[in-house]
């Protein structure tokens, strides 16, 4: 008779510590961010990228009170804290030339709408000055905002009509109301340390106003940087908190200034911070998660708002919140009172709308939240808000996009993916596309004007984490963007909207839906100017979008492929003068652009290696 | 090839060891519920097909529930002295749950060194080193527990003849899932000891003690079922054919009628249609001859496909990679039969049909040269809870078929020669359940995701299971499990605030409330049956912070959704009754009131236990201050000498090149291929072109005069498009 060998065991402690040896496992010490210049480069069309720099940013070890139980167990199930890789925003006080691009925006009026005169015409103001970069995830290149970019886009303030919303004005723009807490004193449980620059007040003096700050959250660290500054591996600032990882963060255009900075970091516990980086103040929203506790995947200031900013939660709601307001325990049934509030009907089917928890209108604004928009279920990914600033894209792990009217609350359109999660998205600068990338390594190109898909992108061979368009290298027909996935890659496309009209890039609705959405498509609803015309048809028509046969759908190869990084990559954007990509364990690369780029260089265009 | 200690059938080992000194001890503390059992408390009655039974078995087969059902209706017709349509009872022995689970002899009869030998159950005895299985939360504490509890079923027998089938590999899987269905708990643990002894027999290369490969074995097993069917069938067939027609019961007549159908497939050998059916696809093979340009294809039917890995990828692409095209030159030039002669050649695959049970086998063991030996690849290979094949041929049916991860085979360890394997499988309506051995433990759905191969622990995906589901499935059923992640997402929040106590340390408080509550029959040599079904209804434990699915007392704190609506039917209902009956009007409004009043009151308790909190945390304050400037002091410290927290990951050589590059299962070769002919491929084509008719006969809507236009010009040319798609 045989008698089967015992049951191995599992890897044992000294297995781990080879590991941590080996460096599969985070070490526990703290090291410094390093600068090194690597040489790489890549070649497009247009001309050679090359490598510029490599900025490491260092990943924090685990709090000392927090380090983690090391269990050799690889089943064990406990479950993990949410993290992401590293995300940056750039920022630049001084408005700088707009990308060329951007005067499109107002010649082509992306999506028709008819816009309502409303009374804060201040906001107004508010809102040409706001900058509608932000394609990409974790991004906001600010140096195309300014009064002198003449994006006459004018939709209304998000919360207008609702007087109890609207911030107290300020006289003088430059004393604005700071956060309550001193981070540096702070000795709250939650921010575990934060390390200010010796030479900091030296470094503010020193640097030129048209210098690009760089704001970066790795894991558990968030770090304020100089990237004009001749040492840009020293930090400005650096925070350190307890246990919670920031998982996004977004700066206020409106309101940056050389004295203040409003930055919002949303984290894996659900908390929120309100930091203002000029005076080292902060204020804790959501605190101990009680108004929303699942972690928040995404942050963002509204367009054109001072106070007002928009979180997705990963239990599939979005709040808005005002950051000078107290939170309050949200208790749904209270809306119920409210004759303006719209209430949730029981058997909502989650797809077709979105159920509106509190409405911006409500009359109860004394405390957060300001609104709750509940989406589904599923876990939120990411949300990108349209540069003419009237909609959102919202996509979740369930591999839906949603292109919501956020102004009034309502749902446009629900867009399905081939499969898997959806993991990314963002418009394109004329507001015409949007962008979406996904689990199943495709990046898809809808065109939510008419709820077309007009491609598959297929070039990235796994998941794809962040996509963004380079504004520079976009005009009326041709647009340009890139992508980085977890398979380190840096993808580059090129997409013309002619390509429709010679057919090569092709799409179509399915007969029998095309027939069913004539009454919702986007366009169409803003036209009918009324809004209770919709309402009445809205019970029988689907905006739900169903999944394109791969037969349908072009699909479109990359201009270029090419491995950007020893990591998965995470986050992608393009400045003026380069594309940034930062990577999971926090490399920070830039890629300068061709040094002239008028002259074209004969080669070919790179072709995409393997496919 | 590759072996590695296939400890498939859980159990056995220990078994054989341990009966011997079965009921000795006595003093064990009444076991614990685990998990499972908590998750089962409310389970309703236990179903007939044998979808809720949990046993310690890792059998992705099982939970496969079409190759479930087939098997327990095969043979369709036992011998006819059988009465038609009762099962054969599977002769099992229930074996009284081992009280001593210490003694763990190996095949050679010597201690396992890593096992702690002395068997003082119960407390470890201060100072001793703790034994793994009794520290809690130790998979092998896990494990014990399982098999102090019970119900173990072992299959020492078969009831080969009651099957009118030889006794085979067949006959013994059948038994096994026979053995659980009948079996009236929901959990134990079962030893397929006979079944492992049948396969051996058959199968040579398993009849030593060393680690065997998951993969093959599961094609060893399933191949084994197909032969033994398939005779099984013939006969059948044979033995009713010599008798009237008339005898045909309607049983046979479906079996016949499948066998039947199999044969106008023209794909395989009569009578297994139903092994077919679900796991096996088509493959065509084109292999295009460089020198006379001469396209030749071949299909070959598969299992299961076997995809080479690369660093960071996802299973999409090592499908498309598995689809490219390949060269064959040098040593590995084609044979043309038009030009005669080796010549230089291209060749890719596609897939013609796609199976109902998609199995990929991520080839993670490589044969390195420089070491002569194989090399287990640590590559980070992601993959979806749903997959599309983008690798189809044009002419496959249903090209855009959705599959659904439903079972991932895992294997643990370091190199390609020894390890262990778990699953983690996906069941039809209790979530995600780990196996592992005897244990068998609920994890949740993001659980999946830890086995792309790049977290610390060496624990890989291995096989994946992905079978065929709707659109519609999938959508219904993610938002079915919203709520259940929202519940597991605010939990992982709670930990990350640390409001709780790591998962290692909840055993004991659980303990103390429910070891008064359990009978003390469990410790008698032969325990009743029904432990899952008689569990006295336990209240929760206040540590339960294992994902279980919500049980009226857990309702989770988030979702805000639910109380709206409960407040709604309450005003509903009050309406109605307005109109009925005053008096119960009167009631209910009270009933209102007070609820009311309750929420406030809740509410208020809320805010002040937020207050609470606040203070408590302000009081921490301090205490965590002065340890973090302690901290940052050794830190700064430390700074100075250390520095690049953050290596790469630098695993076995990525990029590598695998030492064959394809293989379409151990069917290969033995199963039967075929040429297709010229005309199957002109048919395919004109079914491309078909296709390609339909989008430009489509009707465009009628208003909207830009947006037309734009349509008119999407619509065609994606026919010229499609070729270049996969290049």
């Amino acid at each position: 008779m045989f008698v089967l060998p015992p049951p191995p065991r599992y890897p044992t402690q000294a297995a781990y510590n080879a590991a941590v040896a080996a460096g599969h496992v985070a070490p526990m010490i703290e090291t410094n961010n390093i600068l090194s210049t690597p040489e790489d480069q890549f070649l497009v069309g247009e001309g050679t990228y090359v490598l510029k720099e490599d900025l490491l940013l260092a990943t924090p070890p685990p709090h000392p009170s927090e380090a983690p139980v090391i269990n050799p167990n690889p089943l064990a199930t406990n479950p993990q804290p949410a993290t992401v890789g590293t995300k940056v925003s750039l920022l630049s006080l001084e408005s700088r030339r707009p990308p060329p691009a951007f005067y499109r925006l107002a010649a082509t009026a992306a999506l028709p709408g008819s816009i309502a005169e409303h009374p804060n015409e201040w906001r107004l103001s508010n809102d040409a000055k706001l900058s509608s970069d932000g394609e990409g995830r974790g991004t906001s290149v600010s140096d195309v905002g300014g009064p002198n970019s003449a994006t006459a886009v004018s939709a209304p303030a998000f919360g207008d009509g609702n007087a109890l919303l609207a911030p107290e004005r300020f006289k003088d723009p430059n004393k604005r109301r700071k956060p309550k807490n001193n981070m540096t004193k702070s000795n709250s449980s939650f921010i575990s340390r934060v390390i200010i620059n010796e030479a900091f007040s030296k470094k503010m003096a020193d640097r030129s106003n048209d210098g690009v700050f760089a704001f970066a959250n790795i894991n558990r660290a968030f770090q304020w940087l100089d990237f004009s500054s001749p040492t840009k591996a020293d930090y400005l600032t650096k925070i350190l908190f307890t246990k919670a990882h920031c998982l996004s963060h977004d700066v206020n255009l409106i309101t940056k200034s050389l004295s203040h900075l409003d930055i919002i970091m949303g984290f894996s516990t659900g908390e929120i911070i309100w930091w203002e980086a000029m005076s080292q103040r902060y204020t804790r929203l959501n605190k101990n998660g009680v108004i929303n506790k699942t972690p928040v995947s995404q942050i963002r200031w509204i367009p054109g708002a001072e106070n007002l900013f928009l979180a997705a939660h990963m239990d599939g709601s979005l709040v808005v919140y005002d950051k000078e307001k107290e939170d309050a325990i949200f208790n749904p049934e209270e809306e119920e009172t409210q004759p303006n509030g719209e209430s949730t009907p029981p058997n909502i089917k989650p797809s077709d709308k979105i159920s509106i928890l509190k409405s911006v209108h409500s009359k109860n604004q004394k405390t957060n939240p300001v609104a709750i928009w509940k989406l589904s279920n599923q876990r939120i990914n990411a949300f990108n808000f349209s540069p003419d600033n009237r909609h959102l894209a919202v996509v979740s792990e369930d591999g839906t996009m949603r292109i919501i009217d956020y102004l009034k609350e309502e749902l446009l359109g629900l867009y399905n993916a081939y499969y898997g999660g959806f993991t990314c998205v963002c418009w394109s600068p004329d507001g015409k596309y949007v962008l979406t990338g996904g689990q199943d390594d495709l990046i898809s190109i809808w065109y939510p004007q008419e709820t077309t898909l007009i491609a598959r992108c297929q070039g990235h061979q796994s998941w794809v984490t962040s996509v963004a368009f380079d504004p520079w290298r976009c005009d009326e027909k041709n647009y340009r963007f890139g992508s980085v996935g977890e398979d380190c890659r840096l993808c580059l496309w090129d997409f013309n909207s002619s390509h429709r009209q010679r057919g090569s890039v092709s799409s179509r609705v399915p007969t029998l839906h095309r027939a069913e959405t004539q009454g919702t498509s986007p366009g169409r609803i803003r036209s009918g100017s009324t809004i209770s015309v919709i309402d009445g048809d809205e019970e029988k028509i689907s905006i739900n979008y169903p999944v394109e046969p791969r037969s349908n759908v072009a699909i479109l190869p990359p201009v270029l492929t090419k491995i950007a990084d020893k990591d998965p990559l995470s986050w992608i954007t393009f400045t003026e003068q380069s594309i940034m990509t930062s990577c999971k364990t926090g490399h920070i690369r830039t890629w300068s652009r061709p040094s002239d780029s008028l002259t074209q260089t004969n080669s070919e265009t790179n072709t995409p290696d393997v496919m | 090839m590759a072996s590695f200690l296939n400890k498939w059938k859980p159990g056995s080992a220990s078994l054989n060891a341990s009966a011997k000194d079965g009921s000795k001890k006595k003093e064990e503390p009444p076991p614990e519920m685990t998990p499972l059992e908590k998750m089962l408390q409310n389970a309703g009655a236990i179903r007939p097909d044998g979808s809720d039974k949990f046993f310690g078995m890792e059998n992705a087969l099982f939970y496969t529930t079409a190759f479930r059902e087939q098997v327990l209706n095969f043979p369709p017709l036992s011998p006819p002295d059988t009465p038609n349509g009762s099962r054969p009872r599977v002769n099992v022995q229930i074996r009284a749950p081992n009280t001593n689970g210490n003694a763990q002899v190996d095949a050679n009869g010597k201690k396992n060194p890593n096992e702690k030998k002395p068997p003082t159950a119960g407390i470890p005895q201060p100072g001793q080193p703790v034994k793994p299985e009794d520290k809690p939360d130790t998979p092998e504490y896990k494990k014990k527990q399982a098999m102090l509890k019970g119900p173990i079923l072992e299959l020492a027998q078969e009831s080969t003849t009651a099957y009118g089938m030889e006794e085979c590999t067949f006959t013994g899987l059948r038994d096994i899932f026979m053995a659980l269905v009948e079996s009236n708990t929901r959990t134990g643990v079962l030893s397929p000891q006979r079944f492992l002894e049948i396969f051996k027999r058959d199968n040579e290369m398993f009849r030593n003690s060393m680690h065997q490969d998951a993969h093959e074995f599961y094609g060893l097993v399933l191949n084994d079922v197909i032969a033994n069917v398939e005779s099984t069938a013939q006969r059948l067939l044979k033995f009713e054919a010599e008798r009237s027609v008339d005898g045909m019961t309607d049983s046979l007549r479906t079996a016949l009628s499948a066998v039947a159908k199999t044969r106008a497939n023209g794909t395989n050998s009569p009578g297994t249609g139903w092994v077919h059916d679900i796991f096996e696809g088509l493959l065509t093979s084109e292999t295009r001859c460089l020198t006379c340009e001469t396209a030749s294809q071949r299909d070959e039917t598969f299992l299961d496909l076997s995809i080479d890995l690369e660093e960071h990828t996802s299973v999409t692409s090592c499908l498309q990679k598995f689809s490219a095209e390949e060269m064959l030159c040098e040593r590995n030039k084609f044979h043309c039969d038009h030009c005669g002669g080796l010549q230089e050649a291209e060749k890719r695959m596609k897939v013609k049909r796609l199976p109902k049970v998609l199995a990929l086998h991520l080839k993670r063991f490589k044969y390195t040269e420089d070491y002569s030996r194989l090399q287990k690849l640590f590559h980070r290979v992601v993959y979806p809870y749903q997959l599309r094949m983008f690798n189809t041929t044009p002419d496959a049916e249903d090209p855009d078929r959705l599959y659904e991860l439903y079972a991932v085979v895992i294997h643990i360890g370091g190199n390609a020669y020894h390890g262990h394997y778990v699953s983690v499988i996906k069941t039809e309506d209790r979530g995600w359940l780990l196996f592992d051995d005897e244990m068998v433990e609920p994890v949740d759905k993001h659980y999946v995701r830890n086995f792309f191969g790049d977290k610390p622990g060496m624990a890989c995906a291995y096989v994946l299971f992905y079978q065929e589901t709707t659109f519609e499935k999938v959508r219904a059923e993610q938002e079915a499990e919203g709520l259940e992640e929202v519940r597991i997402v605010s939990e992982k929040a709670d930990v990350a605030q640390g409001n709780e106590h790591a998962n290692g340390n909840t055993n004991g408080l659980s303990r103390q409330v429910t070891a008064p509550n359990r009978p003390a029959d469990s410790q008698d040599a032969l325990p009743s049956l029904d432990h899952a079904a008689t569990v006295p209804n336990l209240t929760r434990s206040p540590s339960n912070r294992i994902p279980v699915p919500p049980t009226p007392v857990d309702v989770p704190p988030v979702p805000s959704l639910l109380r709206s609506n409960t407040v709604k039917s309450l005003k509903e209902t009050k309406r109605e009754a307005k109109a009925q009956e005053k008096a119960q009007e009167k009631a209910r409004k009270q009933a209102e009131k007070e609820e009311w009043k309750n929420k406030r009151k809740q509410r208020e308790e809320s805010i002040s236990l937020i207050r609470e909190a606040r203070k408590t945390e302000e009081a921490e304050l301090k205490k965590a201050l002065e340890e973090s400037k302690k901290m940052a002091a050794e830190d700064k410290e430390k700074q100075n000498e250390e520095h690049d927290s953050v290596p790469a990951l630098n695993r076995a050589n990525r990029g590598s090149k695998s030492m064959s590059r394809k293989s379409f299962g151990f069917l290969r070769g033995k199963r039967d291929s075929m040429e297709t002919s010229d005309s199957s491929w002109n048919g395919s084509q004109n079914g491309e072109s078909a296709s390609h008719a339909s989008p430009t006969t489509q009707t465009k809507p009628p208003e909207k005069s830009e947006p037309f236009r734009l349509r008119k010009s999407f619509s065609f040319g994606i026919g010229r498009k499609k070729s270049t798609k996969f290049p």
